[in-house]
């Protein structure tokens, strides 16, 4: 076991060291020269040759990198270019909490809702409830998350204006904190986030449950006489949960690409908002630390998913 | 365990995967080819009689299912009349209507007024008329003549992708499972960075830094440079990437199973080389599980598009596209909500069209996955 986590562990830091490299190179690439955009067009060259020693871009690009390579590991990706004193992560740091927060409770959403759903769907598989539930899920899996966004406000907009009501439609309250405003604030968008994963979870709970219930030690149990429910909760549904675990880094993935609309819709102040706010400004380091960041989130996910994976199926840690 | 974890981690990964097996040709299907056979029997030498009564072709066998499908059949006729509305409807709607004596601009022909780009700063946000067939925006431009552009860019977009999924997936998916080696693990490694690192992350990661350059670079090549139409190129061409490492390891597993079949190693025995092996036994054999994969892969690929315009990446104005017509209308949504649903509701209705589309080619191709 501890040697199957630590194959996958060097397999993962492969990803990271391929994605921070796509990241760097772009940055390496990117057109326009940022000591000119500080200083301007007529600058003085001495100065000029000192600002980019200074930034290290005179450096060769695999010195440069490994400069990438050792600031991410100091949460260091550089000072912005428009506003030199204050680095990227200033910049991020303050929409951390935010963007975490939306995304916790759109993942918590996601499970409690959509697991229950599928299972219940696959336990009345091929009847109308069940045609009725997955149609939904494919629908609102199919349509994008910031379509759902729109219609939201639009609904919310009219109401407010028929009954004179003031249900916001932007911004966001205090991160984790839930008075009635943030709570009002809050809680469409994380509606929102938590619909499109809740339609993958339901759709996967649905044909992991079917699939176990075609297994032999289900008709065994049958057999022997169990009564249903016991069959179904104690021998079908845990094994049924197994392959659930697996995709936690795809739900990530899932929810990153959701919280770049998300937050640029209702105008939440977390790091796909300030990422997006700053790409006008030219500040590539700012994108390079939310790209940075995000994939990493995403490359934990797995590992986590490879962890929980150890631990709840046996056949695994045998190996 | 690798399969199986890639088997899980694609959303609507649900097709086995595995070859067609022909369905046993059922009695009334018998029945109607015989019938059939016979109708047209007179003149038709015997040889050629016997066969038309060979059992029908498993790729026949499936579009018979997918005909039956009614849902598939109304996404397609939904798709295909997207598809006319987007080639056709632009000529045919500029040449309607009278010349418009504008209060600022003068005497305005219809070519004009019904252009995407043509702004009529008296005619702001108004709702459907004679003249705007579906109202205007906030610059007075032709809401109808901005939707069809932004059907055009999207199924353009989509069609180019493809092109490159399609091509590259099969070449290395191909390679991949026949040889397997160096290049299956290149391909292993390369999908695992492609999986962590989110489609729209690169896509904003790439236009954010070469946007304003391609603007600048790109604008002067014709046809699809102008009208602010520059940046797509990076847009599809980083979507192609994103996209074909999951064709490529659908075809890989195709092809995997394949090999293992009787009829490959027959081929080997008779002397077949594997280049004409992979070619004539294996590309073919490719047809469905391509085509399944490339349908629903458009629906990515158009939300993809649509999602970094709305994010004001894509298209850049006066240019159209369905997700820059969202991001313009976003600030109009309590007084003019009709400008924000109207291409929300299109995007929803293409996405919705393909996927329903993929999944009866799905079913039509391999029955079994339908209780899965």
């Amino acid at each position: 076991m501890v040697q199957f986590l630590i194959k996958r562990f060097i397999g993962l830091l492969f990803v990271v060291m391929g994605v921070t490299f796509i990241t760097f190179i772009m940055g390496y690439f990117a057109p326009g020269d940022p000591i000119r955009l500080q200083m301007g067009q007529h600058a003085d060259p001495l100065l000029y040759a000192q600002l980019r020693h200074a930034y290290g871009l005179d450096l060769p690009w695999y010195q440069q990198y490994f400069n990438f390579l050792m600031g991410l590991l100091r949460l260091d990706f550089g000072n912005a270019f428009r506003y030199p004193s204050r680095t990227a992560w200033d910049i991020l740091s303050a929409g951390v909490p935010v963007s975490t927060e939306l995304a916790f409770w759109a993942l918590l959403l996601q499970l409690i809702v959509g697991v229950p759903l599928g299972i219940y769907s696959a336990l009345k598989a091929n009847t109308r409830i069940d045609t009725f539930t997955m149609g939904v899920a494919l629908s609102i899996y199919a349509i994008p998350a910031f379509v759902l966004a729109v219609c939201l406000q639009v609904a919310i907009m009219q109401i407010d204006q028929a009954t004179g009501g003031t249900w916001p439609v932007a911004n966001w309250g205090t991160p984790w904190q839930y008075s009635w405003d943030d709570i009002q604030h809050k809680i469409g968008p994380i509606l929102i986030l938590a619909a499109a994963g809740f339609a993958y979870f339901a759709r996967l709970a649905r044909t992991s449950m079917l699939e176990v219930l075609r297994q032999d030690y289900v008709r065994t149990a049958r057999a022997k006489g169990m009564r249903e429910r016991v069959v179904i909760y104690r021998h079908a549904l845990r094994n049924a949960l197994i392959p659930l675990v697996t995709v936690l880094g795809l739900a990530i993935g899932l929810l990153v690409t959701g919280v770049f609309f998300i937050e640029n819709i209702f105008n939440i102040p977390g790091i796909a908002y300030a990422t997006v706010s700053s790409i006008s400004d030219r500040d590539y380091p700012v994108i390079q630390a939310t790209s940075v960041l995000f994939a990493v989130a995403v490359v934990v996910g797995n590992f986590i998913s490879d962890i929980l994976y150890t631990v709840v199926d046996p056949r695994i840690r045998a190996e | 365990m690798k399969e199986q974890d890639s088997e899980l981690a694609s959303p609507g990964a649900l097709f086995p995967g595995s070859p067609i097996v022909p369905r046993e040709p059922e009695l009334t299907d018998l029945a109607l080819e015989t019938t059939d056979a016979a109708g047209i029997a007179t003149g038709i030498p015997e040889e050629q009689l016997q066969k038309e009564r060979k059992a029908p072709t498993p790729l026949r066998e499936s579009l018979r299912r997918l005909r039956r499908d009614v849902r598939a059949m109304v996404s397609i006729g939904v798709v295909g009349l997207f598809v006319l509305i987007a080639l056709i409807g632009p000529p045919i709607y500029q040449h309607i209507g009278p010349v418009y004596n504008s209060p600022l601009n003068g005497p305005v022909p219809s070519t004009d007024y019904h252009s995407f780009s043509h702004q009529e700063l008296t005619r702001q946000d108004e709702g459907p008329s004679a003249q705007y067939w579906l109202g205007t925006d906030d610059l007075g431009r032709d809401l109808m003549a901005r939707l069809m552009q932004g059907i055009l860019i999207s199924l353009s977009v989509a069609l180019f992708v493809e092109v490159i999924d399609i091509s590259l997936g099969m070449l290395i998916g191909v390679l991949a499972g026949y040889y397997g080696g160096w290049i299956d693990q290149m391909l292993a490694r390369f999908t695992d960075i492609i999986f962590a690192f989110p489609g729209l992350l690169f896509l904003v990661l790439l236009t954010g830094i070469f946007g304003e350059w391609a603007d600048v670079a790109l604008s002067n090549i014709p046809i699809i440079g102008p009208n602010g139409n520059a940046r797509l190129i990076l847009v599809s061409g980083a979507i192609a990437l994103t996209a074909w490492p999951l064709m490529a390891r659908y075809v890989r597993g195709q092809t995997l199973q394949l090999k293992q079949q009787h009829f490959i190693e027959a081929a080997r025995t008779v002397g077949t080389s594997h280049t004409q092996i992979m070619l004539r036994h294996i590309l073919p054999n490719l047809f469905s599980i391509v085509v399944v994969v490339a349908t629903l892969n458009v629906v990515g690929t158009i939300v993809g598009e649509a999602g970094i315009s709305l994010l004001g990446l894509g298209v850049q104005q006066p240019g159209s596209s369905i997700g820059l017509m969202i991001a313009e209308a976003e600030d109009l949504v309590a007084t003019h909500p009709w400008e924000i649903l109207l291409p929300s509701l299109v995007l929803v209705m293409i996405v919705l069209a393909f996927s329903f589309f993929g999944d009866g080619l799905r079913d039509a191709f391999d029955p079994r996955s339908k209780d899965e």
